[in-house]
């Protein structure tokens, strides 16, 4: 007993010990960076500049966007856990930085931070107040006026204020952060932040695109408090800090089980909890996240009830794993619905690298256009759930082209087009060849191991009009580099959108993303250009007149000219026939338990995935009541819902 | 007539004798033979059509398009669509198919929709489609074809060359045995998927999947020969030292005979024991590098692919994985039961248990 004792004792004057020790090398290492941000504040006043509300323009229109619905069911309880799943641990709880753009991060930011206001989802441009609780526009100068929430605070309690801005700015063009991307972005897209007060402040636009409010009112503050230590190591200082953030749901000491799963608890006190577009959505109280690597896991564990959700997108898992006559479904303890939604489209499809061989070839490329058979895909693989995209930019609203159409399959046209360009004969394997014995083959480069049965469809079409797709799946990264590197013949790719106005041309068909000086001042090819690498043009589209039209549309300020170029431009690029079109899902499905509850409505207009705006709410009684039903072999109605109130025929 | 010595021919009745090995024998070459004439089997290509009087045999021809035999398009005639038309029209034309009509590419759905079929003689589906309504007989045969030769190619350039060079270090020992084991040391720590990585980067992919299964196996067999030098070198040393090995060379035996002749059938015991492993090293190999996108390219048929399609649809569709677990074990069992059957058949110690 006594030695016990001893030995606890022995422990304590030891932890002292190196407390004592631990403090002093701490305290060293502690940083305060308040001086060098005002330095730098300092040495670019341009960028940042200090008034006073007097300096305020008196003629601005201030908008609060307090008139537009609300968002969420005002059904929705708050309260119970949510399970849920995630393929990899987080490698990092920083939101910038290496590793921080992983799956986990619309946890950390996209899904639950709030900017100074978000695009209300059911409208075309309009925004509901988050940070801000009013702004004001002004359209020559390209400057958005915000007054911020007097009640907004980060998850600690510190207010909410112009200074965190003010920093965001010097964060985010710091070099400690290691993110060139973030750097780049606003280096190169604002001229100005001005505070006016602690909740007064305006910020200014290099160049007045007519969505220029949208890339301002989406600004997101960082808090300047957390970040005092701010340096060279930054990247490990803060790999495993949680960031206050200005939304609702934080990391607790304590929930984070190293390589086995995270937890997000509900701030009970949130500072926007009762504000008209946020009260009624956060409903659940604990999202418990376990890393499960393994899909077909993932689903066995749903089918099990311990995950209360699982996206069915996939025409496998929608008729073949979980059909409508699965017993959790038939019984009704399981729930599906499918919401059609409206936003731009990835746009998935076959990008031929026109500086290659035979695809330098116009009627080679539009021959192979009516060779790829995305319409047996469609109606056979994807069982005609989706449906065909027409151009590179569709979902654009009036900024997608009205009436270009994709070229259908059509095997005498295709075989018009490649005798035009003296593929005319068959050789004994049934691909044609040309007089110098040249076969029509080419090889098709993709990452997406899930669609690699697509290619295989294609592949055997495309046989019967003469051509030969070879397929080379390789890993993710590896296809994408070959991509970038134009080692590609042809490249099945998607490029990834967010909600935006207008379609983007300048990545990925002007010729500065194709060749170095691609064209002479009159305009001829340059004949010593080099192909560039490292960019998103795909196809090496390189062409005089076009660039000409994207140089305007970039310039421009006046949505109608850009409307008709965007027009013009897809025309086009329909006609140079580099890109077929591939297929769009113009929906989401999802299967969830009976206690998982969505708006009668189910969900707004532009998300991607029913769980983005935090809609839904877990009731708990009724998780009680299904489980018991469940073991006891009661029953209840099953529900199987279309929602397509924003399907566009 | 190859005339063979006494000794042998002892063994091979020995082997005769011994029943599981030799009935799996058969089976293997009957399987092997299969697959030699396997496109006779399981193809999409008619035997015979007959046709205005005139006899076609397109099995092993170049492509017939459909306007050889009346159709109205420029592409492969679709024989089974053309059976059915000539069966319709009641002329005297008439195709003969093969018993499995499908070719392991082609995508054929009875309703339209590509999803995994069960087992139906009805449409000659006879183990079912798979995910993409490919015919799992037909993809299973030719995948199995593949590993099949694959892996014999391998286990025997392996074989000779582990044995060979073992053999070597150890009955010469000295000077030479220092050498290639710093040698083997070195060569077995060159990364070897990186060497695969590397080298098909610069193949170019024009190149035939013939051409890319020969790539593949030589680099497989430069980096897997090591292992088995190390168990032909000890035991070597081993039996160099005994009796008949000085006896041998007192009669004057070259070394080669020695080595081949008299070592050799006594460490055969330790060898063969490994052979199982090492076909399936080789077909689990062939298999995870075509995961890896460095293998075969889609659509060629093969195990791995089939497996891994079955064990992620192993509640919907587990006439997949059925099929494929089932061809593996069946492959292995045979291996094994050979090798078993060698080993006591080749031991000059008769009396030696198996255990």
């Amino acid at each position: 007993m006594s030695r016990l004792w001893r030995t606890g004792l022995a422990g304590v004057v030891l932890a002292g010990f190196l407390t004592a020790c631990g403090g002093g090398s701490e305290e060293a290492q502690v940083r305060d960076n308040t001086q060098e941000v005002l330095d730098y504040y300092a040495a670019h006043p341009e960028l940042f500049q200090f008034r006073t509300p007097a300096d305020l323009p008196a003629d601005l229109a201030w908008e609060d966007g307090m008139d537009l619905p609300d968002l969420g069911s005002p059904d929705a309880q708050k309260g119970g856990t949510q399970y849920g799943s995630i393929p990899d641990y987080p490698r990092t709880l920083r939101t910038v930085g290496p590793d921080s753009n992983g799956a986990f991060r619309p946890w950390l930011l996209d899904d639950v931070t709030l900017p100074l206001a978000h695009l209300h989802p059911d409208r075309e441009f309009e925004f509901y107040p988050a940070l801000a609780t009013e702004w004001a526009v002004d359209e020559d100068t390209a400057t958005v006026y915000a007054r911020l929430d007097p009640d907004a605070t980060w998850s600690d309690g510190v207010p909410i204020t112009t200074d965190d801005f003010m920093f965001m700015f010097f964060f985010h063009r710091s070099e400690y952060i290691v993110a060139p991307w973030y750097n780049n972005y606003y280096d190169t897209t604002f001229s100005n932040i001005t505070k006016y007060d602690d909740h007064t402040l305006s910020v200014t636009m290099k160049t007045n695109k007519p969505d220029f409010r949208y890339h301002i009112l989406d600004l997101r503050p960082e808090p300047q408090h957390h970040y005092k230590e701010l340096g060279d190591d930054f990247v490990e200082r803060y790999q495993w800090r949680f960031t206050p953030t200005t939304g609702p749901y934080v990391i607790e000491e304590g929930d984070l089980v190293q390589g086995r799963s995270v937890t997000l608890t509900r701030l009970d006190n949130w500072w926007a909890k009762d504000k008209k577009f946020f009260r009624n959505r956060y409903n659940v109280d604990r999202v418990v996240l376990n890393v499960i690597r393994d899909t077909n896991n993932v689903f066995e564990s749903f089918k099990r009830g311990d995950i209360d959700q699982f996206g069915l997108n996939l025409a496998e898992h929608w008729y073949e794993k979980l059909p409508n006559d699965d017993p959790d479904v038939a019984n009704g303890y399981i729930h599906k619905s499918v919401f059609y939604n409206q936003r731009p489209r990835p746009n998935y499809g076959l990008w031929m690298n026109t500086s290659r061989p035979l695809l330098d070839n116009q009627d080679v490329r539009t021959g192979l256009q009516y060779a790829t058979n995305w319409d047996l895909v469609i109606e056979s693989f994807f069982r005609g759930d989706f449906s065909r995209m027409n151009t590179t930019s569709d979902g654009y609203g009036e900024f997608s082209h009205p009436d270009l159409r994709a070229r259908p399959f059509d095997i005498d046209m295709a075989q018009q087009h490649f005798a035009a360009a003296g593929f005319a004969n068959r050789g004994p394997d049934g691909i044609l060849v040309n007089e110098q014995g040249q076969r029509l083959a080419f090889t098709i480069t993709t990452g997406y191991e899930s669609l690699r049965d697509i290619l295989t469809i294609l592949r055997e079409e495309a046989a019967k009009a003469g051509v030969e797709y070879r397929i080379e799946v390789l890993d993710q990264t590896a296809s994408w580099q070959k991509v970038q590197e134009k080692q590609h013949d042809i490249g099945f790719v998607a490029l990834g959108v967010g909600v935006e106005m207008y379609p983007r041309f300048w990545d990925t068909m002007h010729s500065d993303n194709a060749y170095d000086d691609a064209f002479l001042d009159d305009g001829s090819i340059n004949p010593e250009r080099q192909l560039k690498v490292q960019t998103n043009n795909m196809e090496s589209l390189a062409n005089f007149e076009l660039d000409q039209m994207i140089d305007v549309y970039t310039e421009s300020s006046d949505a109608e000219e850009m409307l008709a170029l965007s027009h013009q431009m897809l025309e086009f690029h329909h006609n140079y026939a580099s890109f077929v079109p591939g297929f769009v899902q113009d929906f989401y499905r999802i299967g969830y338990w009976r206690w998982v509850k969505y708006p009668e409505f189910f969900n707004h207009r532009t998300p991607s995935l029913a769980t983005e705006l935090h809609v839904h709410w877990i009731d708990t009684e009724l998780k009680e009541q299904t489980l018991a039903a469940r073991a006891a072999g009661e029953t209840f109605e099953p529900q199987i819902r279309v929602f397509d109130q924003y399907r566009v025929q | 007539m190859l005339a063979l010595n006494p000794e042998t021919l002892k063994k091979l009745r020995r082997f005769r004798q011994i029943k599981r090995g030799y009935y799996s024998f058969l089976a293997l070459m009957f399987l092997v033979f299969l697959f030699v004439i396997g496109e006779l089997l399981i193809n999409n290509r008619a035997l015979i059509v007959s046709y205005e009087g005139e006899l076609y045999f397109p099995t092993y021809t170049a492509f017939h398009p459909g306007t050889d035999f009346g159709l109205p398009y420029s592409y492969e005639t679709n024989y089974r669509e053309l059976k059915a038309r000539f069966a319709e029209q009641g002329s005297d034309n008439w195709v003969l198919l093969p018993l499995v009509p499908y070719s392991a590419n082609e995508n054929h759905s009875t309703t339209g929709i590509f999803r995994p079929e069960p087992p139906s003689p009805e449409y000659q589906h006879y183990l079912g489609t798979d995910t993409t309504s490919r015919d799992i007989l037909a993809r299973l045969f030719y995948g199995t074809r593949t590993a099949l030769f694959f892996a014999i190619a391998f286990t025997a350039a392996v074989y000779f060359i582990g044995i060979a060079i073992g053999a070597a270090m150890g009955y010469f020992g000295g000077m030479f045995d220092l050498l290639f084991q710093r040698v083997i040391e070195i060569w077995s720590n060159v990364p070897f998927l990186y060497m695969v990585i590397i080298i098909f980067s610069v193949i170019p992919d024009t190149f035939s999947i013939f051409f890319r299964i020969m790539v593949l196996l030589s680099v497989m067999v430069l980096f897997s020969w090591t292992s088995m030098t190390y168990f032909m070198r000890t035991e070597t040393y081993k039996q160099k030292a005994r009796d008949y090995v000085a006896s041998a060379r007192i009669i004057g035996a070259s070394n080669t005979r020695i080595i081949f002749r008299h070592i050799l059938p006594n460490v055969l015991a330790t060898l063969v024991t490994f052979m199982p492993f090492t076909v399936i090293a080789a077909i689990t190999a062939i298999t995870a590098l075509d995961f890896l996108g460095f293998g075969l390219p889609p659509p060629t048929p093969s195990l791995g692919e089939l497996l891994k399609q079955g064990t992620s649809n192993l509640r919907t569709a587990p006439w997949i994985v059925m099929s494929a677990f089932g061809t593996l074990v069946v492959l292995l069992t045979l291996v094994t039961f050979i090798g078993e059957a060698i080993r006591e058949s080749f031991d000059p110690k008769k009396f030696t248990v198996y255990k």
